[in-house]
């Protein structure tokens, strides 16, 4: 019993090493930009840059736009199947699971192939088109994720009898939707959300292929070409990620809206 | 002319038919109940009344109106679900309200609406409590308060006691009951407890397979069960086989007794068999016991159920059951004891397939 409480002990010590060594590692390194002292200056100079904010700031832009798209598109998908069509349930957990096996440049070289300027839909062909195809692929990015957070909090609260609760008291689909069921899987629209945010604050690919200017693609930059930098960066995306989980779980422990059931 | 009337009402799913021909008026303030073990499609009928559900045939109207073609949120009618079906995002006072803020009532009216209905379940101090913090009991009254509360014409309650602890069955029916009363709203009761069909119903439906078995008073149905299935769904019931001696007498044979019937045996000749019917409650072991029939058994086992022993004694190779009532200084029968069960003629039912 000792020996296997030590072996768990020595397993645990590892992968705490194994995950914050480099951790720290980086954070130290990140603080060494000034000559025989710890400073902030990479910091000071990763926020002074104006293409940081400029990075930055359309991300954000474009995890947000994700995030309202993503959840007009799963909600009512997600609610519609177990509500009225939950044999096909098999076949929507499939294709949310896809971008999970299917590697990013692969999605997005069929993205290029099917949207590009000549194309019956051409996406590609103006700036605002293709910012439109990167939330598009954002979306489906997130998909494995926001599906089930929607879908795991619909499990909870039974929507069926829900959804007749409301009907015979008279209320119509958008009032069913807005007041009975929405706020009732707030906690996991939120948890979808916040993962969707982690996903599209660091995502690369995507941004890079389509040549927009995303915070990741920033990221490769400054880490080509840069010393201290990109290790402040490493840093504040950890923190970004950290951030968002930690919301996460705050959501989930304060979600009050516990199910009523027998 | 019936408040609530279906007419022929039949529902198939694919090829099944879960309801069929199903026919029953109901009047204004009437509590009706749907009896039937599960899968007798009591529930279904319910969802159609509520519109959850559209007849594959037939009609539903309440008020000489046709609901057919009205969809669920257009039949003003109440339901309240086994699964209480609360909004948990919601206040109980939210709850309630939900249904006349739906129908765009002025916000004064909602207040005093709710806060009577409130009163109406005792449940008015926890107006701003959510319904995770209440118990099951709480949210079901809550859930009839809400249903209650834009006046519907018809009261549906699916099976509304069945997730309660037992003391709380009995109480809440009591208090659905006396609501119902008072309000003098029409309402339909859909369950498989006997019990509770029995104690709180103006009638019940006893359905089978689909169909109705047989509709009719609680004591009608316990007293006087129109078919075999009826005769052992609501209640404990003997069903002995017994031989025709004399039709023209009414008498026929249980092992070695004669005994008589009051019914009449019908067109059954002498050695016909026959299927009757005794319920526990109806013999005695008494010699002073009113009754003009006996028959001899032997005892099988006796068991001490609390208010009551109940007896098995074997006559002819059937096993006939009976209750004595609970005594201090009752004595219980000992296996292969042999016992003279006397009771009443009238006691006997033919049972009918």
């Amino acid at each position: 019993m000792k020996t296997q409480k030590i072996l768990a002990w020595i397993a645990i010590a590892i992968g705490v090493i194994y995950f914050f060594v480099p951790l720290i590692g980086t954070f130290e390194f990140s603080l060494r930009m000034r000559r025989g002292e710890y400073s902030v200056d990479a910091y000071q100079s990763v926020f002074s840059d104006m293409q940081f904010r400029e990075t930055f700031g359309f991300s954000m832009v474009m995890a947000l736009l994700t995030i309202i798209f993503g959840m007009l598109l799963v909600v009512p998908t997600a609610y519609w199947v177990r509500l009225r069509l939950p044999q096909i349930r098999p076949v929507i957990e499939f294709i949310t699971l896809l971008p999970l096996v299917i590697p990013a440049i692969v999605i997005v070289f069929g993205y290029l192939r099917l949207y590009n300027s000549s194309s019956w839909l051409p996406f590609t062909g103006s700036t605002s088109g293709t910012n439109a195809l990167l939330v598009l692929s954002y979306i489906t990015l997130s998909l494995p994720y926001m599906y089930r957070a929607v879908d795991t909090a619909m499990r909870a609260i039974d929507v069926r009898t829900l959804t007749e609760a409301a009907e015979i008291l008279g209320a119509k689909w958008p009032t069913i939707m807005l007041r009975c069921i929405f706020p009732n899987v707030m906690s996991g629209v939120l948890s979808g959300a916040f993962i969707t945010f982690a996903i599209v604050m660091g995502e690369f690919t995507m941004a890079a292929l389509l040549n927009r200017p995303a915070f990741g693609p920033y990221l490769q930059l400054v880490g080509a070409n840069k010393a201290y930098e990109p290790a402040a960066l490493a840093v504040i995306a950890f923190a970004i990620t950290w951030f968002s989980m930690g919301l996460l779980q705050l959501v989930s422990r304060f979600s009050k809206m516990a199910p009523s059931r027998p | 002319m019936s408040f609530l009337a279906l007419d022929n009402i039949k529902k198939s799913f694919g090829q099944t038919q879960v309801v069929k021909d199903f026919n029953m008026s109901i009047e204004k303030g009437e509590f009706v109940s749907f009896l039937g073990p599960s899968g007798c499609g009591k529930t279904t009928v319910l969802r159609m009344i509520a519109g959850f559900e559209s007849p594959s045939d037939g009609t539903i109207s309440i008020n000489g109106k046709n609901q057919n073609r009205l969809k669920t949120n257009q039949r003003n009618i109440g339901m309240v679900f086994q699964a209480y079906a609360l909004f948990p995002n919601m206040t109980v006072f939210d709850n309630v309200a939900f249904g006349l803020k739906v129908a765009g009532k002025p916000k004064e009216e909602i207040e005093t609406r709710v806060k009577e209905m409130l009163a109406l379940i005792r449940l008015d101090h926890l107006a701003d409590r959510y319904p995770y913090q209440m118990s099951g009991g709480q949210q079901q009254r809550v859930a009839l308060a809400r249903a209650l509360a834009p006046k519907p014409q018809v009261l549906l309650l699916d099976e509304p006691l069945s997730a309660l602890d037992a003391k709380i069955r009995v109480s809440l029916r009591e208090e659905i009951r006396q609501i119902q009363r008072q309000l003098g709203i029409t309402t339909v009761f859909v369950t498989h407890d006997q019990e509770e069909a029995l104690s709180i119903s103006d009638r019940i439906v006893v359905m089978n397979a689909g169909r109705a078995e047989q509709i009719g008073t609680p004591s009608e149905i316990y007293n006087r069960p129109n078919t075999r299935f009826v005769a052992s769904f609501v209640g404990t019931l003997n069903i002995i086989e017994a031989t025709v001696v004399d039709p023209s007498a009414n008498t026929v044979k249980v092992g070695d007794n004669t005994v008589r019937l009051r019914e009449p045996v019908g067109a059954l000749k002498v050695g016909d068999k026959i299927s009757i019917a005794l319920r526990p409650e109806a013999g005695s072991l008494s010699e002073s016991a009113k009754g003009d029939t006996a028959i001899v058994g032997n005892v099988i086992s006796s068991h001490f159920l609390g208010s009551v022993i109940r007896t098995k004694m074997d006559v002819g190779g059937n096993q006939i059951s009976f209750d004595m009532f609970n005594a201090p200084d009752a004595v219980l029968p000992q296996p292969g004891e042999v016992l003279t069960l006397r009771f009443s003629s009238g006691d006997f039912l033919i049972v009918r397939d």
